[in-house]
């Protein structure tokens, strides 16, 4: 399989010397779900961000579907989303404005945008409220509205900060099966999340970070055997 | 449309008041939005009286010709200024960076849409300092068709050289912070250096204008201020083509004013994610050992929760502090100064003592001192953390009298400073100085309790950058303006009373009126905090 995002030696050190993640290496694969976990404060949320062009890093290299992260900036962020824990949208827009804002950020013809939009508002039951201020929305409906403007472009690389978080059980149930649904056109999910379960269930490979460090990576089957994530994940934290 | 008007556009449209109307269906917000409108038109307005009025003055003691460049003088000057102040939060260090930086935006676009952005915010009271003029203008010296169309098109030029110049400083302040460990305070220190700069380069400028002619009397004026345009040529160049319909000068400016928008933002944009990554993130310490904690009571846990919000937040600070900042400064050079001689400058062939001048002392220093109180921002910028307060088992009176407990710990210790330096400066007798200290502690407690009088009454807890409500909140106006006229009122009614009355008995009577317009002021905050 082609990979789509390489993160070779990534190293991030900030202005004290500690180092946010350290010599950080993983490939993920087009199709693939891949699950990243640890603690909090163990270096994923940087990871994530230098991957989608928010943070600068001090080594390394990322790589997007062949495109370097430092110097080819806005190719991968055209073939990018990026749908982070805390999504800070624009208050005073309604849903469907910002919406239409990133649709036209990416060049999404009017016929398209509506038919896309009109398929994952109604997925995740909020049409209803598209003409309202987002000001007005609840936490998971934010969350929602930042996970339809991420499909709008059909992504290669879609990258999650904590999606579950706040999201009701069958928005739940509907994100997971979008991710088997865009996985099967070929489209690559690297996420973090701290909900094992769901990591063991919906993903196809793994990395766990600590320290900044990957201590443990590979598929599923191959770092789960015969435990549970959860078991594994505590053992190699004590472990290091 | 290219990326970056649609960026523009949404950015715009992501904080009118216009598309808040339309979409919300809350009545009251609506309401509100109704108010907003009416009070900035008013404001406008009064602005264009105050500046059609002074163009009046200058065509009746017959320098109407140098009202293109005192327009452009104007308008460069406010601009120049107050994006000093927006930079900061505007362009770096902004809430939805993580947003926009993950599309595809070069970082130079985001930057230049930013500062584009706040262009176009302050174009209204641009416009209408420019349109007024012209008015004023035209009553005397006729100007052909021509230059009105000039005139008109080139201000929406004119800000655009001295806002670049402010942001290419902002720029500079934040690539200087981004390399330190405490951001926010070298922030803060170096905002604040070169406002005092800017400031102290105001009054280089008089002097050197001033050497060889003491004596500055209306008829030398208008030399005085053609002479300024040698230090800021695109004021010349605006004149030159507002007033004689000068197309090569026309271009000039345009041409000038859109060539250093592009080297600006490229330059900014080379280095514009470095500095917000080193902004944006920071490492965790992890050094904490558990010592024994301090106990506060609830008013002074407030208090010190809103120290630790101004504090953390340069733009909060320099915004807030200046005042504080200035009266430290005046308190200080006072001493080294000769107050009667001052005077003599000042008030050059009037009449004026400087006990006279007494009753004013608390007044000019509350005029420094209260131009923003805490307590005007402070409701607004709890935003999305309101929740925290009001979910604590605090009345709202409780948590309004910490925040203006907060206000009266920042403002009366310089306030207080600079009012007893000036009396001592002054040689102000001892019970003079007394009723000059009560005073200001009075006015300090009428600018906390009137700020937060307008605090909470037009409390924006919605906001995308803080700026909006440090910079533009209705609140801010609401508090300002009164204040300010108010202060200006009072001073001038307290010398002309000082040349006839007892200056004990004036600063008697005030200590007396602003105590009961605090008390007032005090009894609504609180009602309003209950509500």
């Amino acid at each position: 399989m082609k990979a789509v995002l390489e993160i070779k030696n990534y190293t991030k050190v900030y202005g004290g010397g500690k180092k946010a993640a350290d010599n950080v290496c993983l490939t993920v694969e087009a199709g693939d779900i891949y699950g990243f976990i640890g603690h909090n404060g163990a270096g994923k949320s940087t990871t994530i961000r230098a991957v989608v062009g928010v943070l600068d890093f001090t080594e390394g290299e990322i790589y997007i579907d062949g495109h370097s992260v430092k110097d080819e900036a806005l190719e991968c962020k055209k073939i990018t989303a990026y749908i982070p824990d805390n999504p800070d949208l624009y208050e005073n827009l309604s849903g469907i404005q910002y919406l239409d804002f990133i649709a036209d950020v990416f060049r999404i013809d009017g016929n398209k945008r509506q038919e896309v939009l009109k398929k994952y508002a109604d997925a995740f039951e909020i049409t209803d409220s598209l003409g309202d201020l987002i000001s007005s929305y609840s936490h998971g409906m934010k969350q929602k509205l930042a996970i339809i403007s991420a499909l709008i472009h059909e992504p290669k690389l879609i990258v999650m900060d904590e999606p579950f978080v706040g999201l009701d059980p069958k928005a739940a149930y509907t994100l997971k099966q979008i991710m088997h649904e865009m996985c099967k056109k070929g489209t690559a999910i690297f996420f973090s999340t701290h909900v094992l379960d769901v990591a063991e269930k919906l993903c196809n490979k793994v990395a766990i970070i600590k320290g900044g460090k990957i201590i443990d990576s590979g598929s599923m089957e191959e770092l789960v055997g015969k435990k549970s994530l959860e078991e594994v994940f505590l053992e190699v934290q004590d472990e290091q | 449309m290219n990326n970056s008007m649609v960026l523009l556009k949404n950015l715009l449209r992501s904080t009118s008041q216009w598309n808040q109307y339309r979409h919300t269906r809350d009545r009251r917000k609506k309401g509100r939005i109704i108010g907003n409108f009416i009070g900035y038109s008013v404001l406008y307005l009064m602005l264009m009286a105050y500046c059609v009025s002074s163009c009046i003055g200058y065509g009746k003691i017959g320098i109407a010709e140098v009202i293109p460049i005192l327009c452009a003088i104007t308008i460069s000057l406010l601009s120049f200024l107050l994006t000093l102040f927006k930079t900061n939060g505007y362009l770096f260090n902004f809430k939805e960076y993580d947003m926009l930086m993950s599309l595809p935006f070069m970082p130079g676009t985001v930057a230049g849409c930013k500062f584009l952005y706040m262009y176009v915010k302050s174009l209204p009271w641009n416009l209408s300092i420019s349109i007024a003029m012209l008015i004023g203008y035209a009553l005397y010296a006729k100007p052909a068709v021509s230059a009105v169309m000039a005139w008109i098109v080139l201000s929406f030029f004119l800000p655009l050289i001295p806002m670049l110049a402010a942001a290419f400083l902002g720029f500079l302040i934040a690539k200087i912070s981004a390399g330190f460990k405490k951001k926010s305070i070298i922030q803060t220190v170096l905002s604040f250096l070169v406002v005092l700069f800017v400031f102290a380069l105001r009054f280089i400028v008089e002097a050197v204008g001033r050497s060889g002619r003491i004596e500055l009397v209306l008829t030398e004026m208008s030399g005085y201020i053609k002479d300024i345009t040698a230090y800021y040529p695109p004021a010349a160049w605006f004149s030159r083509a507002a007033a004689e319909g000068d197309l090569l000068y026309m271009l000039l400016l345009a041409g000038v004013s859109i060539a250093l928008f592009e080297i600006v933002f490229l330059l900014v944009g080379r280095n514009y994610s470095s500095i917000n990554s080193k902004l944006k993130s920071h490492a965790a310490a992890g050094k904490f050992s558990m010592k024994a904690q301090k106990s506060r009571s609830i008013y002074n846990a407030i208090a010190y929760k809103e120290f630790r919000r101004m504090t953390g937040s340069s733009v909060y600070m320099t915004n807030v502090g200046m005042g504080e900042l200035m009266a430290l400064i005046l308190g200080i050079v006072i001493l080294f100064v000769d107050v009667d001689q001052l005077l003599g400058k000042m008030f050059n062939g009037v009449s004026l003592t400087k006990e006279m001048l007494y009753p004013a002392i608390p007044l000019v220093v509350h005029l420094i001192v209260g131009m923003v109180a805490t307590t005007v921002v402070s409701p607004s910028l709890e935003g999305k953390n309101f929740w925290i307060v009001r979910s604590l088992p605090i009345s709202g009176k409780q948590l309004y009298q910490g925040k203006m407990l907060f206000n009266m710990y920042l403002m009366v210790p310089f306030s207080l400073f600079a009012t007893i330096c000036i009396c001592i400066s002054a040689a102000a007798p001892l019970l003079t100085g007394i009723l000059c200290v009560t005073l200001s502690f009075c006015l300090c407690a009428l600018s906390t309790a009137w700020g937060c009088v307008c605090g909470i009454r037009h409390m924006k807890l919605e906001w995308e950058n803080e700026i909006e409500v440090i910079k533009q909140g209705a609140a801010v106006m609401i508090y300002l303006f009164p204040n300010m006229l108010v202060s200006i009122g009072m001073i001038v009614l307290s010398v002309f009373l000082g040349t006839k009355i007892d200056r004990n008995i004036i600063l008697a009577a005030l200590i007396a009126l602003v105590s009961i317009l605090a008390a007032f002021c005090y009894r609504r905050a609180c009602s309003l905090a209950e509500k």
